[in-house]
């Protein structure tokens, strides 16, 4: 929490509208902070992209059957992929069979295979994925990124996390609860008629509602103003402000009845796999709307699908998730291309880890964790397409070069936004506190196109 | 291959080639292979933690002499003689199975191909003589705050000392000015009444109520806090508050929720336990008695029918957890086990036990050996959770307990289930299975003693095939108290005896972690701000001394009563400070850590919903009866919205998980699949726009519209306009709010006139909106 004077002027900054109150947060978050220059320094970094769209692939997706290529070398078997791999693009590319769609779009993708991580307990690295940390309440990824920029549609929020899983991964934590995510439907929700709640209303004519809004917050602004210590009041009247402004834009952004019958087919909407461990997810629905909210301004968006935990019936299992994903992503990618947008638009595909490989005709089908070598794939966004960065080890047990931790994942998205990424701080309980925490992130410049 | 398997395969292999494995084999050119490849490399990668000298023997597997490799470990034998293949040792050094050795970095192909060589061989080695004993693993235990004994601590002597009224107030004093800071002045009496009758009952106080109260303050001054606080722990609303602040620790919830293949059965017995634990804190059922019963009513003596009926419920709250599906699971009976430690670890205890499962756990003194000693507790108990909706393959069906007391209700007239079960290999609808009970005979969840009760083995790594050493049921060895840490009575589960064993009151958890949960409820934060871990990943408590001080008494001279805790703290002057206080105080301890004011707080699902229908006048304080889904076993994801109209407490709604009640859920309503000591608050949008658009709040807002009017229409639009303020914020206007209202109200009439040329019915819906508008203020969702 932030002195009184800083939320004084936050509020006062407040009804220039949403962009300007992040950027103004920014500031003076700086000021108060390391000594008044970030806002040149955020300013100094150029952005190569506006927006981001984060595919979380949850449960630990199996890199070594997907995208990071391991061969038999020997005449003796070792784990490796148990698919069929073959080269596509230009560029050729490495990409199992279980992705033929996605392969496609192969010189578009920029493929992290030297990925590591923590820990291999789901939870905490799910968690250290979202938000740096491990165990503490920290902002998510996209609560920094919408803080950082804020939203370029005054009507929408920031940040959006589709099918989403528990608060922790879209909090805002300490950063004032506008940047926080606005979930659209939550694990184990039917995904293809998840909405937000109450976003039409009929009892009021527009006008109306805009009228009785404005008296409440002029109440509100008067019991505010007699408890100008307490921050989280400033952020609910601007919550309230987005909710309303949100009514306009929201409902047809979600509507997803008026895309041609071609476009819903590219997309698999409504198509839900349920096989094992892979839950029904209608991915093809959120892909579609991920594409619509980026179009219609939105920062940051987040789909889900899981569970790529597959231990128990690995190639079954893997099978479904790509089945249920693989399309999906192929339409998302082709769209974003087409409309122009993927060069502005982050693309980043993963999860918190990986899984170790399976050896051949030794008849196992189990996988357990792997923290310590995955593939995180990025496209569009100002990255090298059609290019590998990182490597694992013979038998994908370890990266072992170009290694890339979350941190440096998230350093590296921040960069690519514009963000100074280890000067973007904010200070909270007597510190100055950011997304790559007390080591830091290393900016991947080798991938920037 | 499984492990368990794999040890079968090894031990037939070991009787058929045992020649090969003996003393005899180990030829001179095989030693020299040992000590030239083997023996360095075992020295040098494997001795940091696999021998006498290692300072925590990983695996209980040492590789320093002969017999002990050969011996293996936790996993089982390490080598398979002449087979490295099949060898574990070799699995693990090619860091196959989730068994990754050495755990940094695995060895060059070369060493691992030595290692090999070597099983093929036979595996000579020459390193033959007695075992040397190691050392045990040191005792994080002896350092970490919360497993130490609870002492009385002395009560500090602040310099203001005639500020403190309660011991309380002494130590809060004391660290405000050891941080050079002063509390800021006391609440007024309007903000104190609509707090207390807040934090106590969920519920607004009266404008008359508040009225009289400040009356009474004003001449009587802390008597007549008493008589309030007196009152309001009185009153049946109190345990509906303090009730359902337990459910969300006992992760309460009237269905299973998504078992994993997106079947979710309804609980339709699980309201009795709702009922129990509402009736408990309104009894003020002493504390250790409370979690006695929860745990081991069903063993405990009863006087007659109705304690045998209530202690019987009183067990749901280990039936009532959330299962994976049945199907292809074969760790199922261990996963529902797995909830009940977890939620008597972390709700009772603050600890969680639950890694402990798989492994020793990482940073809190709870080895896999704990865990395994209270799983045989609750592997001898058989958990009755019903029918789940006649679906086994989310589980199977079980028994439930029988009332005699509670009445027969069958269903209403007329009543026909049209949900129906769904053949899972042909997907077509089936008959409903007749119950095996005359329809309406009161039934509960819960739990009862298997008839041959029996210890646990570990599951190595998690799994239920993959068994290790048995472990003598008992209880935490981490918590520093003299006597028996194992069960006694062998012919039963040990839940009783475990449930003895938490509710004693030097027991270094059960009752710090009660208080701790009481003072959130009451200050907004807790002195351990992570109320469900008390281990060494969460917080350290910022008043240790107080803590243990409240504590002391909560569990000596109160005697485990919740309420008498509760009346203590609210009479405290900490308690009864203001949430306003200069900004010096606010920068210097933005956080309130040092309680030198109190914090505001947004009002919770239960209480925005509860105080919108009060304020409509529609709030129906009689008890919920029962439950919209008491006499449906049906999967809930096949059955649209189960949730009814209701004008109850938001305590007596459908809490189904997954598909919670949608006038609770836009605000932070915990999702019952864990327990969840505090909730999040967040601001999002989907709040606001519940204030705006939910069917909910247009239709409170239309009663409380109507409700003004019925006055009759000579009654002056500012008279209405302050009728509204005091029905819904419970205080007179201020200037300038009366003429704002009306000034919404006329421009709506004026706005509306097209739409409803009936200007009796136009003047309803614009003074709706007005309504509206005060339900949506910040002043009616916060506390000071």
């Amino acid at each position: 929490m932030n002195p009184p004077v800083s939320r004084r002027h936050l509020l006062r900054s407040a009804s220039c509208g949403f962009g300007y109150l992040a950027f103004s947060a920014l500031c003076q978050q700086h000021a108060l902070g390391v000594g008044g220059d970030l806002g040149d320094k955020v300013a100094r970094i150029p952005a190569r992209a506006k927006r981001v769209i984060f595919l979380c692939m949850s449960g630990g997706p199996a890199q070594l059957d997907t995208f990071d290529y391991k061969p038999q070398t020997g005449n003796k078997k070792h784990p490796g992929s148990v698919f069929q791999f073959s080269q596509h693009g230009e560029s050729g590319l490495w990409i199992s069979e279980l992705m033929p769609e996605t392969a496609k779009h192969a010189d578009k993708l920029c493929l992290l295979n030297g990925m590591h991580a923590d820990t291999g307990n789901h939870a905490q690295s799910f968690h250290q994925l979202h938000t740096g940390d491990r165990l503490r309440k920290r902002p998510s990824l996209g609560a920094w990124i919408s803080y950082g920029l804020g939203t370029e549609n005054q009507n929408l929020p920031g940040f959006v996390s589709l099918n989403t899983a528990k608060p922790q991964v879209y909090s805002s934590a300490f950063l004032p609860t506008v940047f926080q995510g606005t979930p659209v439907g939550v694990n184990g929700e039917d995904m293809s008629k998840a909405t937000i709640p109450n976003i039409r209303g009929t009892h009021l004519p527009a006008s109306l509602q805009r009228r009785q809004l404005d008296l409440v917050q002029a109440m509100n602004r008067e019991h505010q103003s007699r408890r100008a210590e307490d921050a989280a009041l400033e952020s609910v009247i601007e919550s309230m402000e987005m909710g309303f402004r949100m009514q306009a834009e929201a409902p047809g952004l979600l509507d997803t009845s008026t895309e041609p019958a071609h476009v819903l087919e590219r997309y698999r909407v409504g198509h839900s796999v349920s096989m094992g461990t892979c839950k029904p997810s209608d991915f093809g629905r959120q892909c579609l709307l991920a594409r619509r909210f980026i179009e219609a301004g939105v920062r940051f968006v987040e789909v889900n699908h899981g569970s790529w935990d597959q231990h128990a019936n690995h190639r079954r299992d893997l099978k479904a998730n790509c089945e249920a994903t693989d399309a999906p992503i192929a339409a998302l990618l082709e769209d974003l291309d087409q409309r122009g947008l993927l060069d502005e638009t982050l693309v980043v595909w993963g999860g918190e880890f990986g899984r170790p490989g399976l050896t051949p005709e030794d008849g196992k089908n189990e996988t357990g964790h792997n923290a310590n070598g995955f593939t995180f794939w990025l496209a569009g966004g100002g990255v090298k397409g059609g290019h590998v960065h990182g490597r694992t080890d013979e038998t994908g047990a370890r990266a072992v070069d170009g290694k890339v931790h979350f941190r440096d994942l998230h350093a590296t998205i921040l960069n690519l936004m514009g963000l100074s990424p280890n000067e973007l701080t904010y200070h909270y309980e007597g510190r100055d506190h950011r997304l790559t925490g007390p080591e830091g992130g290393r900016v991947v410049t080798e991938i920037f196109a | 291959m499984s492990h368990l398997r794999r040890l079968i395969t090894l031990v037939s292999v070991g009787l058929l080639v045992g020649s090969v494995d003996g003393s005899a084999a180990d030829d001179k050119a095989g030693i020299a292979f040992f000590e030239s490849k083997i023996r360095p490399a075992l020295v040098k990668h494997c001795y940091e933690c696999h021998s006498k000298d290692a300072k925590k023997l990983g695996g209980k597997l040492r590789l320093d002499t002969r017999e002990d490799l050969r011996k293996g470990g936790e996993s089982g034998a390490s080598i398979a003689a002449g087979k490295p293949d099949e060898s574990l040792l070799i699995h693990a050094l090619r860091w196959e199975d989730n068994l990754e050795m050495p755990p940094k970095e695995p060895l060059p192909e070369p060493v691992i191909a030595d290692f090999a060589k070597w099983i093929a061989m036979g595996a000579p080695d020459p390193r033959t003589g007695p075992p040397v004993p190691v050392a045990p693993p040191v005792d994080t235990r002896t350092t970490h705050w919360s497993f130490q004994p609870v002492k009385k601590p002395l009560v500090p002597e602040p310099k203001a000392g005639d500020w403190a009224r309660d011991p309380v107030d002494r130590f809060i004093l004391a660290a405000l000015e050891t941080a050079g800071l002063a509390p800021t002045d006391d609440a007024p009496p309007e903000t104190l009444i609509r707090r207390l009758t807040f934090d106590l009952t969920g519920l607004a106080p009266t404008p008359g109520q508040v009225a009289a109260y400040v009356e009474d303050f004003r001449t009587h001054g802390q008597r007549a806090v008493e008589r309030l606080v007196d009152d309001l722990l009185a009153s049946p609303q109190f345990g509906e508050r303090w009730g359902r602040h337990w459910l969300d620790v006992a992760r309460y919830a009237e269905s299973n929720g998504n078992d994993g293949l997106s079947r979710n059965p309804t609980f339709p017995h699980a309201w009795r336990y709702r009922d129990y634990v509402i009736q408990a804190f309104n009894d003020d059922t002493p504390y250790d008695r409370f979690i006695t019963e929860q745990i081991a009513g069903d063993l405990m003596p009863a006087e007659d029918d109705a304690q045998r009926d209530r202690q019987l419920v009183a067990t749901g709250f280990l039936a009532i957890g959330s299962k994976p599906a049945k199907a292809m699971n074969e760790n199922f009976d261990m996963d529902v086990v797995d909830d009940q430690i977890a939620t008597v670890g972390s709700g009772i205890m603050g600890i969680s036990v639950a890694c402990a499962r798989c492994h020793d756990h990482k940073h809190d003194p709870i080895p896999t050996r704990d865990y395994y000693a209270m799983a045989g507790i609750f592997q001898s108990t058989e958990t009755l959770w019903g029918m789940a909706a006649y679906e086994g393959l989310t589980a199977p069906s079980t028994d439930l307990h029988v009332l005699k007391v509670a009445q027969n209700v069958p269903p209403p007239a007329g009543f026909v289930e049209t949900v129906v079960p769904i053949d899972s290999n042909t997907g077509k609808p089936r008959a409903i299975p007749k119950s095996k009970w005359p329809v309406g005979t009161p039934l509960a969840m819960g739990v009862r003693d298997r008839k041959e009760p029996a210890d646990a083995r570990i599951n190595l790594k998690g799994e239920s095939k993959k068994l290790g050493d048995s472990v003598p049921r008992g209880f935490l060895s981490a918590c520093v108290m003299p006597g028996e840490k194992t069960v006694t009575d062998g012919a039963q589960s040990g839940r009783l005896e475990l449930a003895r064993w938490l509710a004693r009151p030097d027991h270094p958890l059960t009752a710090r972690v009660m208080t701790n949960r009481v003072w959130l409820h009451l200050f907004g934060q807790g002195l351990v701000g992570t109320p469900d871990d008390f281990g060494i990943y969460g917080d350290e408590p910022t008043h240790p001394a107080l803590l243990d001080h409240l504590a002391v008494r909560f569990a000596g001279e109160m005697g485990w009563s919740v309420k008498s805790l509760i009346r203590a703290l609210v009479l405290s002057r900490t308690y009864q400070l203001d949430s306003t206080a200069d900004g010096a105080l606010v920068e210097a301890d933005p956080g309130n850590r040092w309680h030198g004011r109190h914090l505001r707080r947004r009002l919770d699902a239960e209480a925005i919903r509860d105080r919108i229908l009060q304020a409509s006048g529609e709030l129906d304080l009689r008890p919920g009866d029962g439950s919209a889904i008491r006499h449906r076993d049906i999967m809930v994801q096949l059955a649209g919205s189960l949730h009814q109209p209701s004008n109850h407490r938001s305590v007596y709604l459908c809490y189904l998980r997954n598909s919670p009640p949608p006038e609770l859920a836009p605000f932070d309503l915990p999702d019952a699949l864990g327990v969840a000591g505090r909730r999040e608050t967040t601001a999002l949008p989907a709040q606001s726009l519940f204030l705006l658009n939910s069917p909910f709040v247009v239709e409170q807002s239309r009663i409380l519209a109507r409700r003004l009017l019925a006055a009759g229409s000579a009654v002056e639009e500012s008279a209405l306009a302050a009728e509204a303020i005091r029905s819904v914020l419970a205080r007179e206007p201020v200037s300038g709010e009366v003429e704002r209202a009306v000034a919404l109200v006329r421009d709506a009439d004026a706005q509306l006139r097209s739409l409803q040329p009936d200007a009796t019915l136009r003047r309803e819906w614009a003074w709706a909106g007005a309504c509206q508008a005060l339900l949506a203020t910040n002043e009616f969702r916060y506390v000071d």
